[in-house]
């Protein structure tokens, strides 16, 4: 099943847009559009597509790839924190960048990259995205504007001030979302590029996927506020937390964010509290965290909750949902089977790509993004 | 309440400073000082009221600037003038020609000159007394500019978490070398740190060393009562440029002008006058002490020899 692209409405706030500095307050609230929650069906069914699909997806790799030793390197998914990625990119325009993290294979998706090509990936194959290089997240795609995962956390918030900086001069209408964890957040880099990206004002929206552990670490361990977004104060920047498996939620407070950046208003700092489902990778059992933390975020699943809203609004019935879920299951499916017959790379291809090279599609390298 | 000798030598230990800071810039103009020269000129009472309020088992690291604190915690002017000197008589036998020198057994941690990479290392300090129960506080000091660096982060959230007895003194002297404050950061209200990171915060007039002494004896209270670090922003400025250096002192005229109006000596003089704290003649033998003591440490480091050129060999690695 392809989606359709969703005619995406230009949303310029006028009240209180002016150019006076913005306050440590959470972003204003929206004006409701007259659908259901301001969320057209289109796009309903596609954030819902692009959840299931991410679920699909990294069910397929991590649960019977991985187990069946085909997959070359470590796998890290984003079961549970699904309506994060999907819910903030899906209201990027195509010249948006995103800077995601290896959370957020929902942005990948959405950015136009293939499960067939993601598979290729974690499979070391010749048309992953790395061309066989890397088996692991750390993948891109400079023309989708999707840069490359980068593994020391927190190391893309800087990058993402650069990026918002360089449209900033070049007085482009576009913005770049950058995403990291709740542990990145306690990290040196992370406040150099905040401080970057507020001080000069550029248009960002910085996502946390507050997943509650950092690897191993629980939140009172590697912090000492409450809410990650109580640090936007520290950078007259609005901070707001918001349930992090409620897609709507997360549509409707990026959506805010995403305009405050496109008006010239600056980066916000949003905070998305959802639980990670999985050890920290597939070869962690999470024996550290309770299980009860489990249970409790198993009821609140963000697809499931995501899928009862669709039915009890009627905008998707039970039945069309599932023929979404059938169709996704047959894409992985043939996704599967073409990754796997993608061949492995000659070894002589690994000196390729280390240097700027013409910029052939997917390869994540500088040039012309 | 401090009593009239307590604020007889915080007196002392401003003027003090000052005369030493005044003596080291004539020390370069004569070529007798070689390398880089770092005044506090306008920021002594942050220096000396924060050092002054500290316990003898606390730590202390103090950034290029602080020489009060330095003679607060018994640094003498003669070790200073003839570290400035490069002479073999300095704490670090010659080998450096600024204040890069501590010595653990007075408590002082040596100053980084990489601003913001002290914090980290004093929240291990502040870490380590917590963990050994020595009921001591580690103070240290950072910059408005140093306030945006990565390891400022790190140390500071590694302290809020571990709830390690540290203060840290952001000197708001609104001037990062030469960026003013609002190009550097977007979080120009310092307060606001405190509660991005969890920790007690207070803000003083950091040219009222009364205040600031005061704030810091609220802000080790903390500290040693186990609710872990303290922000102290003391507002000030930098109301002379370095020697050699006099126009990277950047700030507009008028705001030097307006700070100089408040320089923290006078205001400090005019408190203990008015409040009849201290006689012309109390104030003229405090201000004899300093100079004759300042005087006589000049001669000491210009006597001194510099070091034989085997020592720089050692001190490299640990000796016993």
């Amino acid at each position: 099943m392809k989606p359709d692209r969703v005619r995406r409405e230009t949303t310029r706030r006028t009240a209180g847009a002016g150019r006076s500095r913005p306050q440590a307050v959470p972003l204003a609230p929206e004006e409701k559009a007259p659908e259901a929650g301001g969320i057209d069906d289109a796009t309903h069914r596609r954030m819902f597509y692009f959840m299931a699909l991410t679920r699909e997806l990294e069910d397929r790799i991590e649960r019977k790839l991985y187990r069946q030793g085909k997959i070359v390197g470590g796998v890290y998914v984003g079961r549970g924190q699904e309506a994060i990625g999907v819910a903030s990119c899906i209201q990027t325009r195509p010249e948006d960048v995103i800077c995601p993290s290896h959370r957020d294979l929902g942005a990948f998706l959405i950015r136009g990259m293939t499960p067939r090509r993601i598979l290729a990936q974690y499979m070391g194959r010749r048309d992953g995205y790395t061309r066989g290089r890397d088996g692991n997240m750390h993948m891109g795609d400079m023309q989708k504007h999707v840069i490359p995962f980068v593994s020391m956390l927190a190391d893309n918030v800087p990058i993402a001030a650069g990026i918002g900086m360089s449209f900033k001069i070049r007085r482009e209408p576009r913005v770049v979302l950058c995403y990291f964890g709740d542990g990145a957040t306690s990290r040196g880099d992370w406040h150099e590029g905040m401080n970057l990206a507020c001080v000069q004002r550029v248009p960002a929206v910085f996502i946390c996927n507050n997943n509650q552990y950092a690897y191993s670490t629980p939140l009172n361990q590697q912090m000492a506020v409450e809410n990650v977004a109580d640090r936007a104060v520290a950078y007259d920047i609005p901070g707001e937390v918001v349930d992090g498996n409620d897609v709507l939620a997360v549509y409707h407070s990026t959506r805010r964010a995403i305009a405050r950046a496109r008006d010239g208003l600056g980066p916000s700092l949003i905070e998305c509290r959802t639980f990670r489902m999985t050890g920290h990778s597939a070869h962690d059992d999470a024996g550290y965290v309770p299980r009860e933390m489990f249970e409790e975020w198993e009821s609140r699943d963000p697809i499931k909750k995501h899928q009862q809203h669709l039915v009890e609004h009627g905008i998707l019935s039970a039945e069309e949902l599932q023929g979404i879920r059938k169709d996704i299951v047959r894409e992985i499916d043939e996704a599967v089977e073409w990754a796997e017959q993608s061949p492995y790379p000659d070894p002589e291809e690994c000196l390729q790509g280390v240097y700027q090279e013409e910029n052939r599609d997917g390869l994540p390298m500088g040039g012309n993004g | 309440m401090l009593t009239k000798t307590q604020l007889h030598e915080l007196y002392y230990w401003l003027l003090l400073n000052r005369t030493l800071e005044d003596r080291v810039v004539s020390l370069h103009r004569a070529g007798k000082i070689f390398g880089t020269v770092y005044t506090s000129r306008g920021q002594e009472a942050v220096s000396v009221g924060t050092a002054y309020a500290l316990e003898k088992e606390d730590v202390l690291a103090p950034m290029l600037r602080n020489s009060g604190a330095l003679l607060v915690r018994g640094f003498k002017p003669g070790e200073i003038l003839s570290q400035y000197m490069g002479k073999s008589t300095s704490p670090t036998g010659g080998r450096a020609c600024h204040l890069e020198m501590g010595d653990l057994q007075r408590g002082v941690v040596a100053p980084i000159a990489v601003l913001g990479t002290l914090v980290p290392v004093v929240a291990g300090m502040a870490l380590a007394a917590r963990m050994r129960k020595l009921g001591s506080v580690a103070l240290s000091y950072i910059g408005d500019g140093g306030a945006s660096t990565t390891d400022f982060h790190e140390g500071l959230n590694l302290a809020a978490v571990q709830k390690a007895p540290m203060i840290l003194v952001i000197e708001n002297n609104g001037w990062a070398l030469s960026t003013p404050t609002r190009l550097q950061t977007s979080g120009t209200n310092f307060m606001t740190r405190a509660r991005a990171y969890g920790v007690t915060g207070f803000e003083v007039d950091g040219n009222d060393v009364v205040q600031v002494y005061e704030t810091t004896r609220k802000a080790l209270e903390c500290a040693r009562n186990g609710q872990g670090p303290a922000l102290i922003v003391a507002n000030t400025r930098r109301t002379g440029g370095d020697p050699g250096q006099e126009d990277v002192l950047s700030a507009p005229k008028a705001e030097v002008e307006e700070w100089k109006a408040r320089d923290p000596i006078r205001l400090f003089e005019k408190y203990l006058t008015e409040g009849g704290f201290m006689t012309a003649e109390e104030r003229n033998s405090i201000s004899n002490r300093a100079r004759s003591e300042v005087d006589s440490a000049t001669e000491f480091a210009d006597r001194s020899a510099f070091p034989d050129g085997r020592q720089a060999l050692g001190g490299v690695y640990h000796e016993a």
